[in-house]
């Protein structure tokens, strides 16, 4: 009869350990979702119709910008900008004029799930300009001292600055976006000059500034890729 | 609503921030003041401070409004040359036989303030000579001169 209890009980375990053991594999644990690697869906060229707007409020100074950004799977992308940069001031007391270029570099990150194709999300650019400016016609209106001109030779600049956006993108026409985002630019080094503070670099904003705030509102023509997946 | 009606939205709202004037509202001129301080008798009983003005050799007017600090004493602010990285300034008084002169040797920095402002010139004092005939001591309490902050030198008497 002890035997018997004991075989019993024996098989009761066993019985129970089988079950148990197809329980966990099918239910006790959620199934592993399998990541999705990330694929190049695209290609984006973008021009930055914002720096337009110079024309109406900011007539001395002439820019432009363009953005490549490489789309992957929607949720990162890889970005790069560039332009140049132009300023001419003419007044009664002083001219002013530079002239540059800057690239900016670096990634942006997709918070969206809902609109695929769209975009709602943070970036973040490491930017550099290269820039040169000068001034003539210099004069300084005081009651005492005789007005006289002063002139400042051409100096170049190489500055460098850390910039973090937050934007959006909305697809309007098919691979046809429209996006805006707001930024705020850090200098990081060549911004000052002890004699001579340079003021607009480009790219960066104004150089007196260590921390410039911004806006950009580009159109992007999205060319596809990996139409079949 | 569309995703992209809100970014239209969000564009209205931030062109508002375009608009500029083309007036100067800001302070572009840099002020050193000079601080006076009389301690000899011979200077006090001529009326020196009441009677005092400076001028440059540059200029072609002179200053004799004077103003007063928190301690009380004399001061009388001006601008040094935005032209030139040597200001000479002339002290003198009405029933003073004799003048003094100072010597005020600064760097200068140039910074483009705005479009509608244009330039404004800061200064950093290296060095001011001086003579003897009334001036006793000098004192440098401020070396840098900006459109924010003045510049200030004591004089002693």
């Amino acid at each position: 009869m002890v035997r018997f209890s004991y075989i019993f009980s024996l098989s009761l375990l066993l019985f129970f350990s089988i079950y148990s053991y197809g329980q966990d594999k099918d239910s006790l644990y959620a199934p592993i979702k399998e990541k999705e690697p990330l694929v190049l869906k695209g290609m984006k060229v973008g021009i930055n119709v914002g720096r337009f707007s110079d024309y109406l409020f900011k007539p001395e100074r002439t820019s432009y910008e363009a953005s490549f950004d490489f789309n992957l799977s929607n949720r990162y992308f890889g970005v790069i900008e560039g332009g140049l940069s132009e300023t001419n001031i003419k007044k009664d007391n002083y001219q002013y004029s530079s002239e540059g270029t800057f690239v900016k570099a670096g990634v942006d990150f997709n918070m969206l799930k809902k609109y695929p194709s769209d975009y709602f999300g943070i970036g973040v650019r490491l930017g550099r300009a290269a820039f040169k400016h000068s001034a003539s016609n210099l004069t300084y209106e005081n009651i005492h001292w005789p007005t006289q001109s002063l002139s400042i030779d051409s100096k170049s600049y190489t500055t460098y600055w850390l910039e973090v956006s937050l934007g959006i993108k909305g697809e309007l026409l098919k691979n046809v976006y429209f996006g805006w985002s707001a930024l705020v630019r850090v200098g990081i080094s060549g911004r000052k000059d002890e004699q001579f503070q340079p003021f607009n670099i480009p790219g960066f904003g104004k150089g007196t500034s260590a921390v410039n705030l911004g806006a950009n509102y580009y159109i992007y023509y999205q060319i596809p890729f990996n139409k079949n997946k | 609503m569309r995703f992209s009606t809100y970014i239209f939205i969000f564009l209205m709202f931030f062109s508002v921030f375009s608009c500029s004037d083309d007036v100067c509202n800001e302070e572009t001129e840099s002020t050193l003041n000079l601080v006076f301080i009389v301690n000899d008798t011979s200077l006090t009983n001529i009326d020196f401070i009441d009677n005092l003005s400076i001028y440059s050799p540059e200029w072609t007017d002179s200053i004799h409004f004077l103003d007063e600090n928190e301690s009380g004493d004399a001061v009388l602010g001006f601008m040094l040359s935005p032209y030139s990285d040597t200001s000479e300034i002339i002290i003198t008084s009405k029933n003073a036989t004799e003048k003094d002169t100072l010597i005020i040797l600064t760097q200068r920095e140039q910074i483009f303030l705005s479009k509608e402002c244009g330039f404004i010139m800061d200064f950093l004092i290296d060095t001011v000579l001086f003579t003897l005939n009334y001036i006793d001591s000098i004192e440098i309490n401020e070396d840098e001169i900006t459109t924010a902050k003045n510049g200030e030198i004591q004089l002693y008497f």
